[in-house]
């Protein structure tokens, strides 16, 4: 016993001891080789993304976003039928007598015969707005950075650099090369598309399961805007997990127009995630937090699923049942307020007063934690409901039950709507 | 509102008199630094001064900051409006206000020297000098001090702000951020640590203790409303530094080179924006030609400036003369090809 009370004492004294070490004076110039070589290793995976043309505007009236226009819907081809380029016919030689002063006769822009030229045409209404993307933001065409995905030239980017649906996509990957590069799919939730370059044994990055990743461990943002030897870098932490229902980390290293797209790296060198511009609610486009000390990282390591139905091309979103809940019910459960006409909860035969009990069996607390739970699906996903219907003594599984894609309407931002749909902010004349 | 000033500064130059008192009652000079960044800003400090110049308009703020390069009284700053001849006062560590006389300024890299009398400062200057190139040379990802009199924090002997950060890269200006009124075409020291209005002619400094450069303006660009903090390496001043305060002589200027001419002829349309640079003609003949360029190729680079319309490739061209050579990359197709093109001078006609 005696032994004991001295071993706990010293226990005590030790972790005192612990608590009071001095500080490192060289704590930083002993992380700057850590940070260098977890640099040194990603730098080969991190690629510049640079686009030239295109005229869709991307705006929105009063903000936003990377998410107010909505995506082109694009038929999923695989990127390997897409048209070849016819051969180009032999130059006509004009003799330079004959040549007029530049710029004088104008000729509509692009290579006919070019896979560049079938694209999907603006539509007339959007081109008269300004390319906006959040208040006092425009976006124009700068470099922005993308990472290798797999080895056969599959490469991610943040769907910011596509926003203006540029006609031509070119990725440098260093050491290799420039590459002509094809949009295939993308994931509007995450904020990340994919693009193809004809290309072989490129350097694959080791992604990091977002289930492992600790807050408060180091999160290196890199970029490629600036320089085309080295990677930008931009140091912080892992502010947090679980982001937009689960697709995202939050990190307080600066992220702009500069690393939008780049990797998020650990101090190994592994991918956290893709810096792109994402915002809490999900709705609006989340680059006015551009360099605020609030950026997002999505994470892929969980979704390899996803990843193939993006290689054939398919436009994501997050999935949508389509209820509303009545605020003043606190649970457990979450109670049906209403049923917007088209939604799968409408068709599926949910009404007003029914309560949402379980999904997938997860037994539900509240409104918003059945949102969370729907939320982190996809468009086209099944989920299986247990409902206790209004007039009915028993709790009934329903479905599998297949989630639309959340319309855009209810995607994007609302005028002094900066919280999740599911709370209600009181009457600004209540309690006065 | 003269008059406001003309108050204040009454009553500062007899603060200034009594500078050792007020120079003490602000002075910590008892602690002992511990970490490295502490080390850092303590060691550099003393070579900063607060520079003060003319206001006069609202939006022009008449504080920024130098640093001492030599024992003459040599002092290092930006290039700003508020610097004016007899109205530029420089404030030293110990607090002592000193009147400065203006050199000549260099327009390119948009700094000035100023200089102040020697005679009159108790003990000595500590100046610094631009290292060689392992002296003040950087990495990106290095750890790095900023120091400056950011906002016009610091008074008289008040210490001036530190901030701390890591290098973010090194950038060419004209790769993306094209502004007015920075000149200045070479390579950039972009960091993180924060760099703002009083900031300005401050230094950049390295955790072991070295010099890596001059804090410039922000970057502040107009189309991705991105801001960065940004520093002109040292090495890049020292050619000014030699001809002004050693007296060496400048090197000649080279002789301008005629335009250069390619052969091009750019698909151009009548409107605000510029398309993409693609071409419409090639002059049989000419340097064009002799590469390869066809019509229809899409020019995306020339060396290592991205090129994403007309306007910006007959800007980037600009910058060489006849006779240079350029690595010119463009697309045909999927196809992605580089070449170098020898650039001519327009064929008289």
């Amino acid at each position: 016993m005696k032994q004991a009370i001295q071993l706990l004492t010293f226990g005590v004294l030790l972790t005192a001891g612990a608590a009071q070490q001095p500080i490192d004076p060289d704590e930083f110039l002993r992380l700057e080789p850590v940070l260098q070589a977890a640099m040194a290793k990603a730098a080969p995976f991190v690629v510049t993304v640079e686009t030239f043309g295109g005229t869709r505007a991307v705006l929105g009236v009063d903000g936003p976003a990377d998410g107010d226009a909505p995506p082109l819907p694009r038929p999923p081809k695989p990127p390997d039928e897409q048209p070849k380029p016819a051969p180009l016919p032999e130059p006509p030689v004009v003799p330079p007598e004959q040549v007029p002063p530049e710029g004088e006769q104008p000729k509509p822009v692009p290579m006919p015969g070019a896979p560049d030229a079938d694209k999907e045409k603006p539509k007339d209404k959007d081109k008269k707005k300004i390319p906006l993307v959040a208040p006092g933001f425009q976006q124009t065409q700068g470099k922005t950075s993308g990472v290798v995905l797999t080895a056969d030239g599959w490469i991610l980017v943040s769907r910011f650099a596509l926003n203006l649906d540029p006609t031509t996509i070119l990725i440098t990957v260093p050491g290799r090369g420039t590459f002509h590069a094809e949009r295939a799919g993308e994931d509007t939730s995450r904020g990340i598309a994919l693009v193809k370059i004809a290309a072989t044994d490129l350097p694959v990055p080791e992604f990091v399961e977002p289930a492992k990743v600790r807050v408060g461990q180091f999160a290196f943002a890199l970029g490629r805007t600036f320089a085309a030897d080295e990677p930008t870098v931009h140091i912080g932490i892992v502010s947090a997990r679980r982001r937009q229902f689960g697709r995202a980390l939050q990190i307080d290293a600066y992220t702009s127009p500069a690393n939008y797209g780049g990797a998020v790296i650990d101090v190994h060198g592994r991918v956290l995630g893709i810096a792109v511009p994402l915002s809490p609610s999900g709705r609006n486009a989340g680059v006015e937090w551009y360099d605020s000390g609030i950026g997002f990282a999505t994470t892929i390591a969980d979704i390899p699923h996803l990843l193939v139905r993006m290689k054939q091309g398919e436009v994501l979103q997050r999935g949508w049942l389509g209820v509303q809940f009545e605020t003043s019910f606190l649970g457990p459960g979450a109670k049906i307020s209403g049923t917007p006409k088209d939604g799968v909860a409408a068709k599926a035969g949910l009404r007003k007063g029914d309560i949402l009990v379980a999904v997938d069996g997860v037994p539900v607390m509240n409104g918003p934690h059945f949102q969370m739970l729907v939320s982190s699906r996809m468009g086209g996903d099944p989920v299986r409901l247990e409902v206790h219907k209004k007039d009915e003594a028993e709790a009934v599984e329903m479905g599998p039950l297949v989630l639309a894609d959340a319309p855009w309407s209810e995607q994007k931002q609302k005028k002094g709507d900066d919280l999740p749909a599911s709370f209600s902010l009181p009457e600004k004349n209540e309690g006065r | 509102m003269r008059t406001h000033l003309a108050i204040l500064w009454s009553f500062t130059v007899p603060l200034a008199a009594q500078t050792q008192d007020f120079g003490k009652a602000y002075s910590f000079d008892e602690r002992k630094p511990v970490s490295r960044v502490e080390q850092t800003i303590d060691h550099f400090l003393p070579s900063l001064v607060k520079v003060h110049g003319a206001s006069g308009l609202a939006t022009i703020n008449a504080y920024a900051t130098g640093i001492i390069v030599s024992k003459k009284g040599h002092i290092l700053t930006l290039d700003q409006i508020m610097i004016q001849k007899d109205r530029t006062r420089v404030v030293l560590y110990d607090g002592s206000v000193h009147q400065a006389e203006l050199l000549p300024e260099d327009p390119q890299l948009g700094v000035r020297l100023l200089r102040i009398d020697p005679a009159l400062v108790s003990g000595e200057l500590q100046p610094l000098w631009p290292g060689d190139e392992q002296q003040a040379g950087y990495r990106t990802g290095q750890f790095v001090v900023s120091l400056g009199n950011a906002f016009r924090l610091a008074e008289f002997s008040e210490k001036m702000s530190a901030t701390f950060g890591v290098v973010v890269g090194r950038a060419n200006t004209a790769l993306r951020y094209r502004i007015a009124d920075v000149k200045y075409d070479g390579d950039l020291i972009l960091t993180d640590a924060c760099n703002n209005q009083g900031h300005y002619g401050g230094g950049l400094f390295t955790l072991d203790g070295r010099w890596i450069g001059l804090n410039t303006r922000l970057l502040d660009s107009k189309e991705t409303n991105t801001m960065l903090s940004a520093a002109i390496p040292v090495r890049d001043l020292l050619p000014y530094l030699e001809e002004h305060v050693l007296g060496k002589r400048p090197v000649e200027a080279k002789a301008a080179k005629e335009p250069p001419w390619t052969g091009v002829v750019l698909f151009q349309q009548a409107g605000r924006t510029s398309p993409p640079a693609y071409v419409d003609r090639v002059i049989a003949g000419s340097p064009a030609d002799v590469l390869g360029l066809r019509p229809d190729d899409l020019i995306v680079r020339i060396d290592e400036y991205s090129i994403r319309s007309c306007r910006e490739l007959r800007e980037i061209l600009a910058k060489y003369g006849a006779g240079d050579t350029v690595k010119v990359t463009w697309k045909r197709g999927t196809q992605v090809s580089q070449g170098e093109l020898v650039l001519a001078s327009e064929p008289k006609k």
